[in-house]
C-alpha cells in the first residue's frame, strides 16, 4: 500500500501572551492508504493538535508534511481548503451539525462547496443517509435526533465528497456505550470499504478498534502498536 | 456551476434571515424608512409635477402672455409693491404689437370678468367672460365643435355674439341646439354663434366654465380698456420675446437703462419655477433619506457582527469541509444584501402605499405615480448598503481561523 500521509519532526507551538506553549514536540508519522489508526492520549497530549494538523485545518509550525505526495507546509489557505473538500471528511465530538436545516442538507453540505448540481447533491445524501441507516430521518432537524442519529448524520456528510480519509474526533465522547459501538462499527465498515480512518479518542476501549495505535504523551509519540 | 453557488447562498442567506425574522426585520427598519421617504417624496413629487405640466399646458406652449406683473416672481415684499404700481397694459400697447409685430402669427387682447349668464329661468354663475379677437381661438388651440368662432367682423363692428363653453351649454340648454339662442350678459341680449370644445381642469378649476365675445362689445360695458392681457402666440419664443419688448418699450416710453415694467409670462416658465420649488423639497427629503440609509446601514453591520459571532461554530464547520475564506465572505455578503433589499422592498411598498393614500385624499388630484427610476435607485441604494455595511463583518467572518472557530463555545 502506498504511503499517505508521511510526516516527519513536525512541532506546533502556540503563542500564549508573551511566552509560546508547545503542542508538539517533533512527531514522525507515516500512514498507509487504507489503515485504521487510533491516535490514544490524554487531555494535553497534543491529539487535537495532532489531528487539525493532519486534517489540513491547521499548518504545523516546523517539520514536513506530506499528504499523496503534496508538500502541505507549502500551501497557501485555498489549497488547504481544496485539500480539506476533496481528501478528508471531519467527524466531531459534538456533531456540529447546522441546527436550523434538515439532515439531508446538512448532508449535502460539502457538495455545495464541490459545485455539485443541487438535484444531484440531495439524491447523493439521501442514498449516504440510507446508507447509514437514517432513511426515515431525512427531513428531520438535529434536534429532532437522538445524539446517535445526529453523529450518524454527521458520518453522512464525512463521506459526501468521497474523501480518502476520515477522521474522527472523540466521535464516541458524547454518546452511550450502544449508540458508540454503532458509530465505531459504521467507521470499520467503511475501513472495510477501503477508506483511510483515524480516530482520535482518549478512550480505551474506542482505541483498540484502530489496527494500529499511536500513542502520543506531551506532544511526543511515546509507543506505536 | 457559480451561479448554482449563488443560489446556495442566496438560500442559505434567507433560511438564516427567516429563522431570526423579528430581528432581521428590526435591523431593517432604519433602510425601510429610508426607502419608503425616496419613494413617497419622489411620487408625491413626480404625481404634483405631471400635475402641474398637464395643468399648465392649457395655457399653450406657444404662447406668451404679455401682462403688467409676471405670474410668479421670487421678490421682496417692497419689489412686489413696486411692481404692483406699474402702468397697465392697455388695448394701446395691443394696437403697437399688432401693427409693428412680425415674428408672430396670432394675436388678441385678452379682457376676463367673472359673471352671470341668464337664459330665461337659467342662470350660470361665476362664468368667466373673455373679451377676445378672432385670432384667440388660434392661439389657445381651441376650436369650436358647434356653429363658428367669433370672426373680424364681430369685433369690428362690436356685434353682441357669443361663444359658450361646454359648462355653459349644460347650465343653460338641455336637448335643444344652443346656436342662435339668446342669452343674457348684464342685462344684454348675446347670439350664441358657436360652442367650445370641452377643455378640461386646470389646477382644480374647470376652463370650460367659459364664454367668449368680441372685445370691442365688453369694453362697452366694462368701460375699461386700459387693464388688459395681450396673448400672442409664437412659434419663436425667444425672437418674439425681444420683438414685443422692444415694441413695447418704445410705446411705454422706457428710456434706455430703464427696467422693463411689463412682463412676458409663459407657461413653460411658470412649470420650471414649480419644478425648482420642488426641487428644494426633494433635496431636503434625500438628506432625510440618505440619513436615514446610513443609521440603517449602521445597524446592519451591527446585526451582521452578532450574527458572524453566533455562528463562529458554523464558520468552522463549513471551513472544515472544505469552503473557502471567499465563499464565507460571500454568504455573509449575501445576507447582509438580502437583509437590505429586503427592507427596500418593504420600503417601496409603505412609500407606494403612502403615494396611494395621498392620491386618494387629493381626489385623484395628485396622480398615483411611482417613477421607475426611484425604485431602481431604492434598490441600487440598499444594495449599495448592503455590501458597503456587510464587508466588514463577512470580512471577519471569512478571517476566521477553522480551528479557533471550531473550538468557539
Amino acid at each position: 500500500m502506498s504511503e499517505l500521509i508521511k510526516m516527519k519532526n513536525v512541532t506546533k507551538v502556540y503563542p500564549l501572551g508573551e511566552t509560546e506553549v508547545p503542542a508538539l514536540r517533533g512527531i514522525d508519522i507515516n500512514i498507509k492508504k487504507g489503515e485504521f489508526i487510533s491516535i490514544i492520549g490524554p487531555s494535553g497530549s497534543g491529539k487535537s493538535t495532532l489531528m487539525h494538523i493532519i486534517g489540513c485545518l491547521d499548518v504545523a509550525t516546523s517539520g514536513s508534511y506530506f499528504l499523496q505526495g503534496k508538500d502541505v507546509n507549502k500551501m497557501n489557505e485555498n489549497q488547504l481548503a481544496d485539500i480539506r473538500k476533496e481528501f478528508i471528511g471531519f467527524i466531531f465530538q459534538d456533531f456540529y451539525l447546522l441546527p436550523d436545516v434538515p439532515a439531508w442538507y446538512n448532508v449535502s453540505l460539502p457538495m455545495i462547496y464541490d459545485r455539485i448540481p443541487p438535484h444531484e447533491r440531495k439524491e447523493k445524501a439521501i442514498s449516504i443517509l440510507e446508507s447509514v441507516g437514517l432513511g426515515d430521518r431525512l427531513n428531520h432537524l438535529p434536534n429532532q435526533l437522538s445524539g446517535g442519529e445526529r453523529q450518524r448524520v454527521a458520518i453522512a456528510r464525512s463521506l459526501a465528497n468521497e474523501p480518502e480519509i476520515i477522521i474522527a474526533d472523540e466521535p464516541t465522547g458524547n454518546l452511550d456505550s450502544v449508540r458508540g459501538e454503532e458509530i465505531l462499527g459504521i467507521l470499520s465498515d467503511l475501513h472495510k470499504n477501503g477508506k483511510t480512518i483515524i480516530i482520535v479518542s482518549h478512550e480505551k476501549y474506542v482505541a483498540e478498534k484502530g489496527k494500529r495505535k499511536i500513542y502520543l504523551k506531551d506532544g511526543r509519540v511515546e509507543a506505536k502498536g | 456551476m457559480f451561479s448554482g453557488f449563488l443560489i446556495e447562498i442566496l438560500r442559505s442567506a434567507i433560511e438564516s434571515i427567516k429563522a431570526n425574522k423579528l430581528r432581521a426585520l428590526l435591523t431593517t427598519l432604519g433602510i425601510v424608512i429610508g426607502v419608503m421617504t425616496v419613494i413617497g417624496v419622489m411620487s408625491v413629487i413626480s404625481g404634483f409635477r405631471k400635475y402641474i405640466a398637464t395643468s399648465f399646458s392649457q395655457l399653450g406652449a406657444n404662447v406668451i402672455y404679455v401682462s403688467k406683473h409676471p405670474w410668479f416672481a421670487n421678490v421682496s415684499r417692497k419689489e412686489w409693491l413696486e411692481i404692483l404700481k406699474r402702468k397697465d397694459i392697455g388695448i394701446k400697447e395691443f394696437q403697437a404689437l399688432k401693427e409693428y409685430g412680425t415674428s408672430f402669427k396670432y394675436i388678441s387682447p385678452l379682457d376676463r370678468i367673472n359673471l352671470e349668464i341668464g337664459r330665461g329661468e337659467k342662470e350660470a354663475s361665476d362664468v368667466v367672460v373673455h373679451g377676445v379677437y378672432e385670432d384667440f381661438s388660434k392661439i389657445l388651440n381651441q376650436d369650436v365643435n358647434l356653429g363658428r368662432f367669433l370672426s373680424k367682423d364681430d369685433v369690428k363692428y362690436k356685434r353682441h355674439v357669443c361663444v359658450l363653453g361646454q359648462d355653459v351649454v349644460e347650465s343653460l340648454f338641455s336637448e335643444e341646439s344652443p346656436i342662435g339662442k339668446k342669452v343674457k350678459i348684464q342685462g344684454r341680449q348675446f347670439q350664441v354663434i358657436g360652442i367650445l370644445e370641452e377643455r378640461g381642469e386646470m389646477m382644480g378649476n374647470s376652463m370650460d366654465n367659459v364664454v367668449m365675445i368680441p372685445y370691442t362689445t365688453m369694453a362697452e360695458f366694462t368701460g375699461r380698456n386700459k387693464t388688459i392681457n395681450v396673448v400672442v402666440y409664437a412659434e419663436e419664443k425667444e425672437k418674439s420675446r425681444e420683438e414685443i419688448r422692444w415694441i413695447l418699450r418704445g410705446v411705454r416710453d422706457l428710456k434706455p437703462g430703464e427696467e422693463d415694467d411689463f412682463s412676458l409670462n409663459s407657461s413653460e416658465a411658470l412649470i420650471s419655477q414649480f419644478n425648482q420649488m420642488t426641487s428644494t423639497f426633494l433635496m431636503i427629503s434625500i438628506a432625510i433619506a440618505a440619513i436615514s440609509l446610513v443609521v440603517g446601514g449602521i445597524g446592519i453591520m451591527n446585526i451582521m457582527l452578532v450574527s458572524v459571532s453566533e455562528r463562529t461554530r458554523e464558520i468552522g464547520v463549513r471551513k472544515a469541509i472544505g469552503a473557502k475564506s471567499s465563499e464565507i465572505l460571500g454568504q455573509f455578503l449575501m445576507e447582509s444584501v438580502v437583509i437590505c433589499l429586503f427592507g427596500g422592498l418593504l420600503g417601496i411598498i409603505l412609500g407606494a402605499s403612502i403615494t396611494k393614500l395621498i392620491s386618494i385624499m387629493s381626489n385623484g388630484n395628485v396622480p398615483f405615480h411611482i417613477p421607475v427610476w426611484s425604485i431602481v435607485l431604492g434598490f441600487g441604494f440598499c444594495f449599495t448598503i448592503g455590501v458597503f455595511f456587510g464587508f466588514y463583518p463577512a470580512r471577519k467572518a471569512s478571517k476566521l481561523s477553522p480551528v479557533e472557530a471550531l473550538r468557539y463555545e
